[in-house]
Formats: structure tokens, sequence, C-alpha cells
């Protein structure tokens, strides 16, 4: 074997052994990576009482109402939906531009004992959708897609870019 | 897959031995010397037309409004970031393997290129992400594992300089930039793995681009030119680190002939 | 703070990282030519 061929193996050696490492490392932090937890992934374990946590998923449709506290502060009630299940939140304080019905968004805030997530930040979540207004709103139009209900619909329907893959 | 595996080592071989030939340093000064040209005007022209079309001529986004035309810089820093990295790792196989000279030179005029990229890919990020989402910086995944690559370039660029043996010092630079290359797919598929703050790919997508053409054109144009320019700017650094090296050899040659000459 | 803004400062901020960028490899790249012609009138140069 020359040099040059066992420094390759001895390469390809330590290359297996870091990347499953890392694997494992990865599979075992799991928990600790995923950066918000869905109303499913709630219903399912409770949180822990007292302890702030992230709550993802999408505003549901029909469900914000914006008002005003005693302090003068703008306040928004929505509630927070992953298809399956339905957390209520609320929140004082500036929402953010992307924030609608039907956006995603993520809240960091504590379960009080009535059921409601209080939330003290708001972060919207943008999707991997990006379309000019003009096909946003022939879309709405063709009654194809109501923004407040969720994603829009599969880019091979509106986006003319040549398909690829399967 | 086996029989794959069994074919690389000798396959790749010949590739190796013509690539020896610009181990020689005259003969890649010459090779390079055209191509640096016409790298030099195509990124001008691709990334002036790129820029143009997305700062102006592209349209808003339907949700964005206007903040969408920071993905036409952000996007292929991002990408700069992670192809420029593969590259570092490919010359990393090649030095640690082959002991290519040039690779060892490539290698150290790359990293701090690659760290500014991916600096700049943090900072349009956060620039967009303060008005769109609502916060400049959130610890999530995608943020935090290209954070980590920023550090991996960073300190490979350190750690080839802080030896007084050159050799040395791109040997341990070679390991580094291997070990690091486990964060790759971490931050390329971090979106996919995990659910994160940051959106998953638009325009990698499997069946068609999220992204419409009217935005998506722009988009490629711009990255073309980035990666025109950033490879021009590379190129440009290691013929200037060959000439220099070839320099240190001419004067300490003339020091030691006027030495004798003394004495 | 409106979205210009945001849009101007990622411009500048990649136009002068990349402006410094150029501008530092073609200094480099134009001193070691010039040091080498002159070290070296006949040798091997691009």
């Amino acid at each position: 074997m020359t040099r040059k061929k066992r420094r390759l193996y001895i390469l390809l050696l330590c290359g297996l052994g870091l990347g499953s490492a890392t694997a494992l490392t990865l599979t075992a932090f799991q928990d600790n990576l995923v950066f918000f937890r869905s109303p499913s992934d709630i219903m399912r374990e409770a949180p822990p009482a007292n302890r702030a946590f992230r709550l993802g998923g999408l505003v549901e449709a029909g469900s914000l109402e914006r008002g005003t506290g005693a302090d003068g502060k703008p306040t928004a009630n929505f509630r927070v939906t992953d298809g399956a299940h339905v957390i209520r939140v609320s929140y004082a304080g500036v929402l953010p531009d992307l924030f609608r019905e039907g956006q995603g968004v993520v809240t960091l805030g504590m379960m009080q004992p009535d059921g409601i997530f209080r939330a003290r930040e708001v972060l919207a979540r943008h999707d991997e959708t990006y379309m000019p207004p003009e096909v946003a709103d022939a879309l709405k139009r063709a009654g194809h897609w109501n923004p407040a209900q969720g994603a829009a619909p599969p880019p091979a329907e509106w986006n003319t870019a040549p398909r690829r893959g399967g | 897959m086996t029989a794959k595996a069994d074919s690389s080592p000798s396959g790749a071989a010949p590739g190796a031995r013509s690539l020896h030939r610009f181990a020689n340093p005259g003969r890649f000064l010459r090779a390079s010397a055209r191509v640096q040209v016409w790298l030099w005007v195509a990124a001008a022209l691709v990334l002036g037309a790129g820029l143009v079309w997305g700062l102006f001529l592209s349209p808003a986004d339907w949700q964005q409004g206007q903040t969408v035309r920071i993905m036409y810089v952000h996007v292929p820093m991002a990408w700069l970031a992670m192809g420029g990295y593969t590259a570092l790792a490919v010359a990393s196989i090649m030095s640690l393997i082959w002991r290519h000279p040039l690779a060892d030179l490539f290698a150290r005029e790359l990293s701090p290129v690659g760290a500014l990229v991916t600096a700049l890919c943090l900072a349009t990020g956060s620039l967009w992400g303060r008005p769109m989402w609502g916060t400049w910086w959130v610890w999530d995944a995608r943020l935090t594992s290209v954070l980590v690559l920023f550090f991996l370039w960073l300190g490979h660029a350190a750690l080839t300089r802080a030896f007084e043996d050159q050799e040395r010092g791109a040997r341990v630079g070679a390991i580094l930039a291997l070990v690091g290359i486990v964060n790759i797919p971490i931050v390329k598929f971090s979106v996919d793995w995990w659910n994160t703050l940051h959106q998953p790919a638009s325009v990698t997508r499997l069946d068609a681009p999220g992204m419409h053409v009217d935005i998506l054109y722009p988009l490629l144009t711009c990255a073309l030119g980035f990666s025109l320019l950033f490879g021009a700017v590379v190129l440009a650094r290691t013929r200037a680190a060959v000439m220099e090296r070839r320099i240190r050899a001419l004067q300490l040659a003339r020091a030691r002939r006027e030495e004798a000459a003394g004495a | 703070m409106s979205h210009t803004f945001f849009i101007t400062a990622s411009y500048a901020l990649v136009l002068l990282g990349f402006g410094a960028l150029v501008l530092d490899a073609a200094r480099r790249h134009a001193a070691a030519k010039r040091l080498l012609a002159e070290l070296d009138p006949r040798g091997d140069r691009p």
C-alpha cells in the first residue's frame, strides 16, 4: 500500500467515525434542537408549570382579536393551531409586520392555569413561498387560495418555472 | 456502492496527477492569468445586471413587500458560505493525501474570504429578520449552525497562520476544515430535521421552486454574479500568494549570494 | 425604521465587504507582480 493510499484510508476512517458520532449526538439531543413545540406536542406531553417555552403553529383563521390594554399598549388574542390541536394565546405588545391569520408564528411565554398561553414575545414565521402581489391576487380571485386558511397551493400550480424532479 | 468505494482511490489518482501539473508555480501563474481577466469581466457584467434586476426591476413580494430584496444578497452569501467551505474541504483532502502545495496556498487564501461572506450572510439575515420576524437573532438550529460555520472559517484562517512552519499550519488547518465539514449538512438540513424559525428551502425543493420566477431569476443571476466575483477574488489572492512565495525564495537566494560574496 | 433602511444597510454592507476584498486582492496582486518583475526580470512570470 502506498503512503498516499494509506493516508486516504485513514481519512475515510476518520470521516466515518466523525460522521457517526455527530449523527448519534444530534439524535440524542433532538429535543433540545427544536426551536418551538406545536400544540400537539404540548397535548401529548404537558409542559412543566412556571417554565417558559416556545409555542409554534399557524394563527387560526378568524381567531385574531386586537384590542388596547389598560396601559394603552396594543393587545392581541388569537389561537395557534397545527391542524390537530388548538391553543389560545394572549399577548400585549406590537406584532411583527408579517403577523396575520394563516401565518406561522413562534411565541415565547408560559402556560397559565386557565389553559391560555400568555406570550411575552411573538415572532412571525415566513414560509418558503415568494410571489409578486399580482400572482397572489390572481390566486385569491380564482378561489385557489385563502391566505387566512394556511399555506399557498403547491408551486407547480402557479409557478411557470420549469418543473424539476418527479 | 462497494464497487464505487473500491474504485475511488485509483479513480481519483489520474485527476490528482493532472492537477499536479499546476503545482509548478510558473505554469499555474501562466494558465490562470487569462482565466483571471475573464472572471473579473464576467463577474462585473453578471453581478451588475443581477443587482439592478433585483434592486429595481423585480417585483415586490406579496407579503414581505420591498424587504424581499434583501434576499438577493443574503441567499448568495449563504450559498457561497457553504459552497466555499466545501471547496475548502476538497482542498484539504488534496493537501492531506497528495500534499499538493497549491491546495495549501488556496485554502489559506480562501478562508478569510469565506469568513467575510459568512459574516455578511449573518448580517443581512439579521437585517431581514428584524422587520419580518420581529427579531434580529434567535438561537434556532439554522442560525446557530451558520454561526458555527463562521467560527470554523475564522478558526481555519487563524490556525493556518499560527505556525512558524507554513506547511505545518496548512496541515493543522486542513484537519480542522475536514472535521468542520460535518456542519455543512447540518446547516443545509437543519430546517427539515428540526422545526426552526428560519423558513425551509425554496429554490431546491423537489417538486418546483416555491419562488415565483420573477423573483427566482434575479436571485439566480445575483448568485452567479457573486460566485464569479468570489472566484475572481480567491484566484487573485492565490496568484498573489504564489508570487509572494517566489519573491521570498528569490530574496533569500540573493541575501545568501551577497553573504557569500562578502565573506 | 422603514424597510428602506434595512434594504440599504444590507446592500451597503455587502458592497463594502466585497469592495474591500476586491481592492485588497488587486493591490496585493499588483504589488507581487511588480516586485517579482524587479527581482527576476527573465524568470517565468505571467
